[in-house]
């Protein structure tokens, strides 16, 4: 467990953190303990400019031409969305698929099979790559299966148990880690999973959701071109691909005329119960919130005076609308809108000055 | 209340119910002397059990002593399941032998329960009466038997209080066998307590599995409360004990419409008035009136008291307005049943089920007057309220059934679908009130709207008649509520949408796959045809209108089912036209249905190609008058019905020769819904997985070779050779199947293959020509209409990027890409209040991405001069994404313009 004091300095300016205070402010209620708020707030997922985010794609063996296809294009689409949108390197990612053979259209991509030797080397490579405060993304594709406490993910050879995959991730106690396992009977394997400090996102809630899910093709569409992007940041959070993947299967199923086989959960509050609405203002949510697929852009850089005084106060007003935003139950609906709008309205000019500045 | 629930218990009152049970094998070549050392009694019981009727009279007529009385009951039993009932009253009357009846009351119950069965329920009574005024303590089936003829005959207090004797006797724990506890059961739904009969049924079949009569009688109550799942497994359950137990057999019968059960029961009890009656409204139903009168007739001859009988044939008198011998009917039942609720309960029926819906709702008031706790008569009521747009008082209506019956399911359910209507909105135009839920008035109303008014101005100056309204709709999301709020049942088959008159119900195009518009063009044309006749019009008449003005109002709505012609002309089974209302009627799979539809079409558009629309609108008008359909053609058509069809088959002979293609036997209809509203496959799909594709060429080349016009061999060749890539030759396969039969509206059609092909060679220009093509007969391919619809927007083509994007919403109004082009040509055009519309309807549409939906709006707003829309709807998206620059400046644009 990770217990380590949020830094101010570099972290208040950055529009996640603002969402992350929101969240501390919202608990405890009054400004006054905006500062007592932030230091009991755990640092995970800072998000700086300095963070280096990896991903491991773990895709298992299936059978049949469709499913076989179907995985395949989710990995490979997967691997090719996060180098594009969001840039990772080709180092930055390990793709360990089906039997790890690269005789295949786009095997270049493989770096290695989905067994558990393959796991191990994959994941102990990475601990030796990764530095403290970097962030390490999980996605497990392909079939699971068993009851709760035996539930497995299927993988080449004999498969691996929640609590076996969990020991696996010892190595990554000073990173931030996040777990999408998009397999059938996903559920009992996640919970095994959850800690503190660590996003969990299961495509199923409960262990008789044992069919294919859908859910891997919407989260990775959620990805793709940033369509999670709902706050319109040029950012995608995990709680916003949840939230955008969650959304769209529910479409599916309603658009089949079906009863929806399938009931996505986040959890990262590490109570191991998976939240079907996480929210900023929920039990889980608030660390989803901030944990990017990407890594933040310094965009201070190359400022001078004026353009950081516009863009210190972009973040100003940013800041109080969030705060403003946390408090609307506090507030008669008229006064919270006029109130909203006059910042709004700040911001917008604000920013609009600042672009031209920086386009001067 | 209670009368004619009788006629339900008395068809299981005469079964005896007895412990064992054994192969009825076995028991028919048993001797019947008996075996070893089991008693007659024992021996008879198991064959009466076993449904070995003939040897069960035959032994029990052999006991003797203690045993005799149960005996000759069993023997009487027997012989009333064969129908024997002369012989089933002498076992009985030479036993008592004109002895006090209160000696013998078991005989005494068992004898007025045939005399009921034979309709001389006054001497059932009196002989009832003796035996109970003769005992102290009369058994509990005698009092049970009594009650229920008293209440028969109209002396419902009396029946009340003897009926409560026995119930009492139960309540006092002096009930034990399971027969008895059967007959509680009975008196305690006689009395209208019936969850009570529904546990006393229970336990009655718990004491004793076997107990047929109970679980029979149990049966015939879900069957009256609408219960049909429960009824048919408990009917099953008997017939599993006993397969030859005749009132089980008619029960199963009546659930399922089972023809082969009904001949079955006949077979072995030829003189049963129920199996009599429901076969005879089995045959009504299919349009058979001669073969069904017959057995009306037999019914009436063997019981002159079968009321279900005489309410069926006083109806259709009175559907027919022959009052006179509505009143013989009526004066018939009243003279053996005074003020019987449920005949007049079941007139209404009737006339509801004949969408008469104003006169159903008079005989269902005179019913409940009849009987102010007669419940049905409420359900009634309300569920013929509502069709005429009385919903209010329907629903009051419908709340008194429920309360005082809750059993009753067709009263929960539609209370039910009321609570789901209290959910959504009603929207109204000019001449229509729109019940829909929130996400269609949001979505689909915008196109519903205009749509519903251009039918309303096109049709009404076509007919020259003015429907009264407004006209109330009804559009479901779920096709369970549409079923019960227009049959009161959730189970309505393929029906889409149905019109009532006044009121129309439909599936929302949400849950639909077929094009919605054409749909509600259909359903309103029959509003006008059924208020220009006072809902008096045949169906296949109504349904012919309605499919002939969809081709009316879009060319490429309605049907062409030129194969299907073809191969019934061939088949001989096009339907004579006096009797195309059994097309519908005796449907027993959806293809016979669609083609119900397509032929009755086909007589509308001979009717005029040939006499010309005004005969046909005169034809209608004649439907507003009692006569005969003899009549009514002469004098429209000057001719008779066989001459007019003799014209209609000549004129169809001389359409298939126009078709002129070859249908080969081995090939399917395409496959429709039976509403004719959706897509219709043809068979290449499970071909390609029959057949591999070596083998399956060969065989449509060789059927090729065999008859040169074979459509769907060069069809199918076509596809396979797509399949393979060898275009040049599916292309020429394809041209050939086209140029049979250009409107073939099956799915894949040649068209879509050919556009297929030519996007494969990359020929844009050919693949867009093709799809057009395919477009002017297939009517629910949105993929492809918006793909036209896309090339003719960006080629500038506004009016087709028009008429393509319509013809996508006309199939699905939901799908977000078909609305962002829509709204890109309202931008295009600059109509900036059909943007406005475009983007309100994504709002409700888009929910991955409510901040661009937002904005999106907003700038809609503001092109359109609605500041004040445009503020609001940009606040909700900034609050989400506040650094999102596009929503700030629509911001900032929105406070300039309104400070302006």
């Amino acid at each position: 467990m990770k217990l380590r004091l949020i830094n101010l300095t570099n972290s208040m300016p950055m529009l996640a953190a603002a969402g992350l205070l929101l969240s501390a402010l919202s608990a405890y209620g009054q400004d006054a303990d905006d500062n007592a708020a932030v230091e009991r707030a755990p640092d995970y997922f800072l998000d700086t400019p300095q963070t280096n985010k990896y991903a491991v794609i773990m895709t298992g063996p299936t059978v049949g031409d469709e499913n076989v296809s179907q995985f395949r294009q989710w990995a490979f689409s997967l691997h090719d969305i996060l180098i594009r949108d969001y840039g990772y390197t080709s180092d930055g990612i390990t793709l360990l698929y089906d039997d790890g053979s690269t005789d295949m259209p786009g095997g270049e991509r493989i770096d290695g099979a989905c067994d558990i030797t393959g796991i191990e080397q994959g994941l102990s490579a990475l601990a030796q790559q990764v530095e403290t405060g970097d962030q390490v993304t999980l996605y497990l594709i392909g079939h699971g299966s068993g009851a709760e406490e035996e539930a497995k993910f299927n993988i080449v050879g004999p498969d691996v148990t929640g609590p076996e995959f969990a020991r696996l991730l010892d190595p990554f106690a000073q990173q931030d880690v996040v777990i999408v396992n998009t397999t059938s009977a996903s559920y009992g394997f996640s919970t095994a999973l959850s800690s503190e400090g660590r996003v969990v996102i299961s495509s199923t809630r409960s262990p008789s959701e044992r069919y294919d899910p859908v859910f891997s093709r919407y989260f990775i569409e959620a990805l793709d071109g940033r369509n999670g992007d709902r706050d319109k940041n040029n950012r995608v959070s995990m709680l916003e691909a949840f939230e955008y993947a969650k959304l769209s299967v529910n479409q599916f199923y309603e658009d089949q005329g079906r009863l929806a086989s399938e009931h996505a959960g986040l959890d990262d509050n590490g109570d191991a119960m998976f939240a079907l609405d996480p929210a900023v203002d929920g039990a889980d949510g608030r660390l989803a919130e901030i944990a990017y697929i990407d890594t933040m852009e310094n965009d201070t850089a190359g400022l001078d005076e004026q353009g950081l005084s516009l863009k210190a106060r972009m973040q100003e007003l940013e800041r109080e609308i969030f705060i403003l935003r946390g408090r609307k139950a506090d507030y008669l609906e008229a006064d919270y809108w006029q109130r909203l709008e006059a910042l709004l309205v700040d911001l917008a000019r604000t920013t609009g000055r600042f672009n031209d500045y920086v386009t001067q | 209340m209670l009368r004619n629930k009788i006629e339900r218990a008395l068809r299981c009152a005469a079964c005896l119910t007895v412990l064992t049970s054994s192969s009825l094998l076995w028991a028919q070549d048993a001797d019947v002397t008996g075996v070893g050392n089991e008693s007659p009694l024992y021996r008879g019981e198991q064959l009466l059990q076993t449904g070995s009727y003939a040897a069960a009279a035959e032994i029990l007529q052999m006991t003797d002593g203690l045993d005799r009385a149960d005996g000759l009951v069993g023997a009487s039993r027997a012989l009333v399941m064969m129908g024997n009932y002369q012989q089933a009253m002498v076992v009985l009357e030479n036993e008592i032998d004109g002895e006090n009846l209160a000696d013998h009351p078991l005989l005494a119950t068992q004898l007025a329960e045939v005399k009921r069965l034979v309709g001389e329920s006054a001497e059932a009574i009196e002989i009832l009466a003796e035996v109970i005024d003769g005992l102290a303590e009369p058994p509990v089936r005698t009092l049970v038997q009594y009650g229920s003829l008293l209440d028969f005959t109209g002396r419902n207090g009396e029946a009340r209080l003897v009926l409560d004797q026995a119930v009492q006797r139960y309540n006092n724990g002096m009930v034990f066998a399971s027969e008895d506890v059967g007959m509680v059961a009975l008196a305690s739904w006689l009395l209208g307590n019936f969850h009570d009969a529904n546990s006393l049924f229970d336990e009655a079949t718990r004491a004793n599995p076997n107990n047929l009569e109970a679980r029979t009688l149990w049966a015939d109550l879900f069957m009256e409360k609408f219960n049909a799942a429960d009824a048919e497994r408990t009917y099953q359950e008997a017939l599993d004990i006993n397969s030859r137990y005749v009132p089980a057999l008619v029960g199963v019968a009546r659930v399922i419409s089972d023809e082969r059960a009904i001949q079955r029961a006949l077979a072995i009890n030829p003189n049963s008035v129920p199996a009599m009656e429901t076969y005879g409204q089995m045959l009504m139903r299919a349009g058979q009136e001669d073969a069904a009168m017959e057995y009306f007739t037999q019914a009436l001859a063997l019981n002159p008291e079968a009321i279900k009988t005489l309410s069926f044939l006083a109806a259709q008198a009175a559907l027919e307005e022959r009052m006179a011998d509505y009143d013989g009917y009526y004066q018939q039942v009243e003279a053996f049943s005074p003020g019987n609720p449920e005949f007049l309960g079941d007139v209404a029926d009737a006339f509801g089920n004949n969408y008469r819906f104003t006169e159903a709702v008079e005989y269902a008031r005179a019913s409940i007057a009849a009987d102010p706790e007669y419940w049905q008569g409420y359900t009634l009521l309300g569920s013929n309220l509502i069709r005429l747009g009385e919903e209010e008082e329907g629903k009051a209506n419908l709340e008194i059934g429920f309360e005082n019956d809750p059993f009753n399911v067709m009263t929960s359910n539609m209370l039910t679908v009321f609570d789901e209507l209290e959910t959504y909105e009603t929207l109204e135009s000019e001449h229509f009130k729109v019940h829909m839920s929130e996400r269609d008035a949001r979505i689909l109303w915008p196109y519903l709207e205009p749509l519903l008014e251009e039918s309303w101005t096109t049709l009404t100056a076509k007919y020259d008649f003015e429907p009264e309204g407004p006209v109330l709709i009804e559009v479901f999301e779920r096709s369970e509520d549409f079923a019960v709020r227009s049959v009161g049942l959730p189970d309505i088959g393929p029906l889409v949408g149905i019109c009532f008159g006044k009121v129309i119900t439909l599936i929302s195009p949400d849950t639909l796959n077929a094009n919605w518009q054409e749909i509600v063009w259909h359903e309103f044309m029959h509003v006008i045809t059924l208020q220009m006749t006072d809902n008096r019009m045949p169906r296949w008449l109504s349904e012919g209108i309605s499919v002939w003005e969809e081709k009316e109002g879009r060319p490429y709505w309605g049907r062409d089912q030129g194969l299907d012609l073809v191969r019934a002309e061939r088949e001989g089974k096009l339907i004579p036209v006096a009797d195309l209302n059994s097309g519908f009627s005796g449907a027993r799979t959806n293809a016979d249905l669609s083609f119900a539809y397509f032929q009755s079409y086909l007589v509308v558009d001979y009717i005029t190609q040939q006499y010309g629309f005004e005969k046909l609108v005169e034809l209608v008008h004649q439907y507003a008058f009692i006569k005969e359909d003899s009549a009514r053609f002469r004098e429209v058509f000057d001719a008779s019905l066989d001459e007019f069809d003799q014209g209609f088959r000549g004129w169809i002979d001389n359409r298939v020769a126009e078709i002129d293609v070859f249908v080969h036997t081995e090939d399917m209809p395409d496959e429709g819904t039976g509403h004719g509203h959706g897509v219709r496959e043809n068979s290449s799909a499970i071909l390609a997985e029959l057949y591999n594709n070596a083998s399956l060429k060969q065989h449509m080349r060789s059927r090729i070779e065999e008859n040169a016009r074979d459509f769907q061999a060069h069809l199918q060749l076509g596809i396979v050779l797509f399949k393979e890539e060898n275009y040049q030759e599916a292309k020429m396969s394809l041209e050939t199947a086209y140029d049979l039969l250009p409107s073939y509206t099956g799915y894949p059609s040649p068209p879509l293959v050919m556009a297929q092909i030519f996007q494969a060679e990359g020929n844009e220009e050919q693949r867009l020509e093709w799809l057009s093509v395919l477009l002017e007969n297939q009517q629910h391919d949105e993929d492809s209409a918006l793909i036209l619809a896309e090339a003719a927007l960006q080629g500038g083509n506004m009016e087709r990027a028009d008429y393509y994007i319509d013809r996508a919403l006309q199939v699905d109004p939901y799908r977000t890409d078909v609305h962002r082009l829509k709204a890109r040509y309202a931008d295009a055009i600059g109509d900036s209040g059909l943007a406005v519309t475009e983007y309100e309807v994504l709002m409700n549409l888009d929910i991955t991405d409510p901040v661009e939906a937002r904005t999106d709006l907003a700038q809609a707003y503001l092109n359109n001069g609605q500041h004040s829309e445009a503020r609001q709807n940009i606040l909700f998206a900034l609050e989400i994404a506040p650094s999102y620059r596009r929503a700030q400046e629509v911001l900032l644009e929105s406070i300039d313009e309104a400070g302006n």
